[in-house]
């Protein structure tokens, strides 16, 4: 078998393991109170994250399956937040070419308006369609949280798992350059 | 850009662009259908989680022991002045443990004197948390008894003490509960001993305030607040908690069940309960006055399908 498919493919089955973890410690029912403090959407992190670097590691169908079965675990609208997080990382993938030149600190104010420009739209459907639409305050630390986790995630997607920017030599399976 | 146009990348493009669009409207599809026939796609999240949850459950009871053991580890630190506390304590209890114990004696005389029997329908089970809500934005528990347990949306949950909130989404094997902190529940209760009633409306805070009180004069910080049974949403008389004052001078709920710590959770039996089968059910009476008393049956039949 090519190893250049099985590595495609072995990446993409970690991207859904690891989903599968982040959703499986969001539910652990440590501590049930309310509280006025949210963790970071680490799914979210890791989905961009990956789409700037390696878009062949988060096909756009396999995002849409995992977050649309985190929003069924994670009690949010079924579907929104998921189309949301879909169209963001098809955008960053489209500019994957351009931003490949880029410095960190740029990839990182695109990815924080990004998160920001989504939650805006989520929260306006949310507040126009739904009778209790949650605390606005828990959003905002949710969302400084995320932009905050972001070079964590991607210093832990380069260093552990290799998820690093396609160099200019780089060719896919078929000889085409990345 | 070096983009040598290969064949393959003519088609692909448009291919993807398809799917990517066809992918959004399926999303927003459901996201709509979930905002116009929630019950139904509701439904449909509880059997899955119902199908995917307890597959879980046997990483997610050993980790969350592990995690709970190391916060008590972290509790040791301070043992000493813990063990004062509970010296402390254990005095002023043992005072009323001896107070209780003679009005036990006085109640069971009462008791037998006025020949009661407690209520037989609330009996309860017992289920296990398995999982929270697994967001901060709500507030609920999974636990591991369903339909297949008898349990029916709409009854009353409590842990050893107080109410902890309300069934609501069954599947075979699970159910969820919608906490009395979540900031869609709401409970009619009284306010003992001045017998006001109000409504405990969930904020997504620790504490959640009493609403719609007739005369907050006649409230005092520390009444006892039970469930009122208004609306036949619960059974009268369950204990939800204590009257609290915040410092801006709102009244709130200090709830008497522990949520920091929920393990065992009892599912009250309540026949009583109004069963909500339909979206409009909860304003709209049951059957609608019927303003042509003749209506054809088969056409009743089509409507009555339609509503379902």
């Amino acid at each position: 078998m090519d190893p250049g498919l099985l590595k495609t493919w072995g990446m993409r089955l970690l991207f859904v393991f690891l989903a599968l973890i982040i959703q499986f410690f969001h539910l652990l029912p440590l501590n049930p109170a309310p509280s006025q403090w949210a963790g970071p959407d680490v799914l979210v992190a890791i989905i961009f994250a990956w789409s700037v670097r390696r878009p062949d590691y988060v096909p756009m169908l396999l995002v849409a399956l995992v977050m649309l079965m985190a929003d069924m675990m994670l009690q949010r609208p079924p579907g929104l937040w998921a189309v949301l997080v879909v169209c963001a990382a098809e955008w960053l993938k489209s500019r994957e070419r351009r931003q490949r030149e880029s410095t960190f600190v740029l990839e990182w104010l695109t990815f924080a308006s990004t998160l920001v420009v989504i939650t805006m739209i989520y929260r306006a459907v949310t507040m126009l369609l739904m009778p209790s639409p949650g605390v606005l305050g828990l959003s905002l630390v949710q969302l400084l949280m995320t932009i905050a986790i972001y070079p964590v995630v991607v210093a832990v997607s380069y260093a552990l798992l290799g998820v690093r920017r396609a160099a200019p030599g780089d060719v896919d399976r078929f000889g085409k350059p990345i | 850009m070096a983009k040598n146009g290969t064949n393959s990348e003519a088609y692909t493009t448009p291919l993807r662009r398809l799917l990517l669009a066809a992918v959004i409207l399926c999303l927003l599809g459901l996201f709509f259908i979930w905002r116009i026939d929630s019950p139904r796609v509701e439904r449909f999240r509880a059997a899955v989680i119902d199908r995917v949850l307890p597959s879980f459950d046997w990483a997610m009871a050993p980790v969350t022991a592990t995690v709970n053991l190391a916060r008590d580890f972290r509790s040791y630190q301070r043992i000493y002045e813990q063990n004062q506390e509970l010296r402390r304590e254990l005095r002023q209890m043992s005072s009323w443990k001896e107070a209780a114990l003679q009005l036990e004696q006085e109640n069971a005389k009462l008791r037998d004197l006025n020949n009661v029997r407690l209520d037989p329908r609330l009996t309860y089970i017992t289920g296990v948390v398995l999982a929270d809500s697994g967001s901060p934005f709500r507030q609920s528990l999974l636990i591991n008894v369903g339909s297949r347990d008898g349990i029916v949306d709409g009854w009353a949950t409590m842990d050893g003490t107080g109410l902890v909130g309300r069934v609501s989404g069954v599947g075979a094997n699970t159910s969820r509960v919608i906490m009395l902190t979540d900031a869609t529940s709401r409970i009619p209760a009284t306010i003992q001993p001045s017998g006001q009633r109000a409504l405990i409306v969930g904020d997504n805070s620790p504490a959640p305030p009493i609403d719609f009180l007739e005369n907050p004069d006649q409230v005092r910080p520390g009444d006892r607040i039970v469930t009122s049974g208004d609306g036949d949403v619960f059974p009268p008389g369950l204990l939800i908690g204590q009257v609290a004052q915040d410092p801006g001078g709102r009244l709130r709920t200090r709830p008497a069940a522990d949520f920091e710590r929920l393990e065992f959770l009892r599912v009250l039996r309540d026949h009583g309960a109004r069963r909500v089968s339909n979206p409009s059910a909860l304003i709209l009476p049951e059957t609608p006055p019927t303003a042509a008393p003749t209506t054809e049956p088969d056409v009743d039949a089509t409507t009555s399908e339609r509503e379902n």
